[in-house]
């Protein structure tokens, strides 16, 4: 299916009103089921507090071999991680496997396999949340203060997002000011002082 | 010529040190100040506001002798002593503990950077030239007070524009200002719906709410379809690996109309199914 008819046929399952086939076959859609559903019968989560989760990595990538990303960790581990059709990749907006690069900074979640690859469900290359003061605003670029490191922000047209007051998000940039407080989501430039802002919180 | 300038420069260094010790003992938060800035790290915790205060006494005291009359050689050559003293100082905070408060001049939270350094460079100077100062500071003013004015204007200047705490006097509002004047982010104002905006709205959702525990993954694709805009993760239902697909009003704010399904990857039937509770009808 290409993504066209792929994308066409999910129009038509959420909007077109389609008849449902397992539901009742796979029992209640209560949120209760749901949780049970993620854990197959019997099965219990054993999570052991004083080591690392087992199904996050995080660190740099170096090195892509087709849909395969070698990470080191900054704690100097190792990690595969294996992106399938079903990973969600970010990169300042959702994106696919050709965005990434050596170099970039990752964080992936999924399932631990066996051979000790992690089997991503979702990657987010190169995000980064920061806590910054604005010190200067210049034609679609944000200066920031980052306890007291310069930071610069790329405004990306059709992507920044501003959330002011914890209202819904608009691409309106124009109500941010030099000298507040503001939080931000973004990607970071690899090994620069520089971010593209993905969605900006202030008060105003 | 170099006997008047430097006579001027006894009234520059006491200003600034009468500044700094003033607002050392008499700003309200100052023992919370003392406590971030480096020189709780120097000489502990518990002494730092006594440090604090003992520093800003020692500043107010020569700041005043170099400001009153009559000016000698000796006084110059303390507040040099004190300006390389408060160099050293800012080195030591730069070195160890660089995301402290300088504690300067103002009560904002300023790491030490290189302009503090340069200030207390340029102060050491002016210090260090009024030792050859050939009369007190009032004298040389009137004797030319134009040129006076104008000398000790661009020096004070200098001491500002190095100030990072500040700045919020002086170089905010000129960047407001600035912004308000040429609005360099007016561009970014349209009519698109960024897609955070959407994603807020569904995590915000009934229909999220009852699927979230399926999904599996951040935000895998979107498109915009008439008035909704399709938001798809990846999903595992029981054993089975699946797609959620979520409907979300594109141009309103209405988390309760989201309308969601689960289909299934191997066989494409839909395994699940949200349809949004039909809003009342408003009787009477």
């Amino acid at each position: 299916m290409s993504e066209l008819d792929r994308r066409r046929f999910l129009n038509r399952a959420v909007l077109g009103g389609a008849t449902v086939v397992g539901a009742t076959a796979l029992g209640s859609v209560a949120p209760e089921a749901a949780f049970a559903a993620i854990q197959p019968d019997g099965e219990k989560l054993e999570l052991d507090p004083s080591k690392p989760d087992p199904d996050f990595a995080e660190g740099r990538i170096t090195g892509i071999s087709g849909s395969l990303l070698l990470v080191t960790g900054s704690d100097g581990a190792l990690h595969r991680i294996q992106l399938t059709g079903g990973t969600s990749i970010w990169k300042l907006r959702p994106t696919t496997i050709e965005s990434a690069e050596v170099g970039d900074g990752l964080y992936a979640r999924g399932v631990r396999m066996g051979d000790g690859t992690l089997a991503a469900d979702a990657v987010w290359l190169n995000i980064v949340n920061l806590t910054v003061h604005i010190s200067s605003i210049g034609k679609d670029v944000i200066h920031f203060d980052h306890h007291g490191s310069r930071l610069v922000g790329h405004v990306v047209p059709g992507t920044t997002a501003a959330v002011y007051n914890d209202t819904p998000a608009i691409s309106d940039l124009s109500l941010l000011k030099v000298g507040v407080h503001v939080q931000v989501i973004g990607a970071w430039r690899p090994d620069t002082n520089e971010v593209d802002l993905a969605t900006v919180y202030a008060a105003a | 010529m170099i006997g008047w300038f430097a006579a001027l420069q006894p009234l520059l260094v006491g200003a600034v040190l009468l500044w700094a010790g003033a607002f050392k003992l008499l700003a309200r938060r100052a023992p919370a100040l003392a406590r971030r800035s480096a020189l709780s790290t120097l000489v502990g915790k518990d002494r730092a506001a006594v440090a604090f205060r003992a520093v800003g006494s020692a500043e107010l005291a020569v700041g005043a002798v170099l400001l009153a009359p009559p000016a000698l050689a000796v006084e110059a050559v303390v507040a040099t002593g004190l300006c390389i003293a408060l160099l050293g100082y800012l080195g030591y905070a730069r070195v160890v503990a660089p995301e402290s408060s300088c504690g300067c001049l103002s009560a904002k939270h300023t790491p030490v950077r290189w302009r503090s350094f340069a200030r207390t460079g340029v102060l050491a100077a002016a210090s260090a030239l009024a030792v050859a100062g050939a009369q007190w500071w009032l004298p040389a003013v009137d004797a030319r007070p134009g040129p006076a004015v104008v000398v000790l204007a661009a020096e004070a200047l200098v001491v500002l524009a190095l100030s990072p705490d500040l700045d919020s006097y002086w170089l905010v509002p000129l960047r407001r200002l600035r912004v308000r004047l040429s609005h360099p982010l007016a561009g970014s104002a349209g009519f698109e719906i960024p897609v955070a905006s959407s994603v807020q709205q569904l995590l915000r959702s009934p229909a999220f709410q009852a699927a979230g525990p399926w999904v599996r993954s951040d935000l895998l694709d979107f498109w915009d379809e008439a008035e909704w805009r399709v938001l798809s993760y990846t999903a595992r239902y029981g054993g089975r690996l699946a797609t959620a697909v979520f409907a979300v009003p594109r141009l309103r704010y209405e988390p309760d109309a989201v309308r969601a399904v689960l289909v299934d990857e191997a066989d494409h039937s839909v395994l699940w199914e949200f349809a949004p509770a039909p809003a009342p009808v408003p009787t009477g």
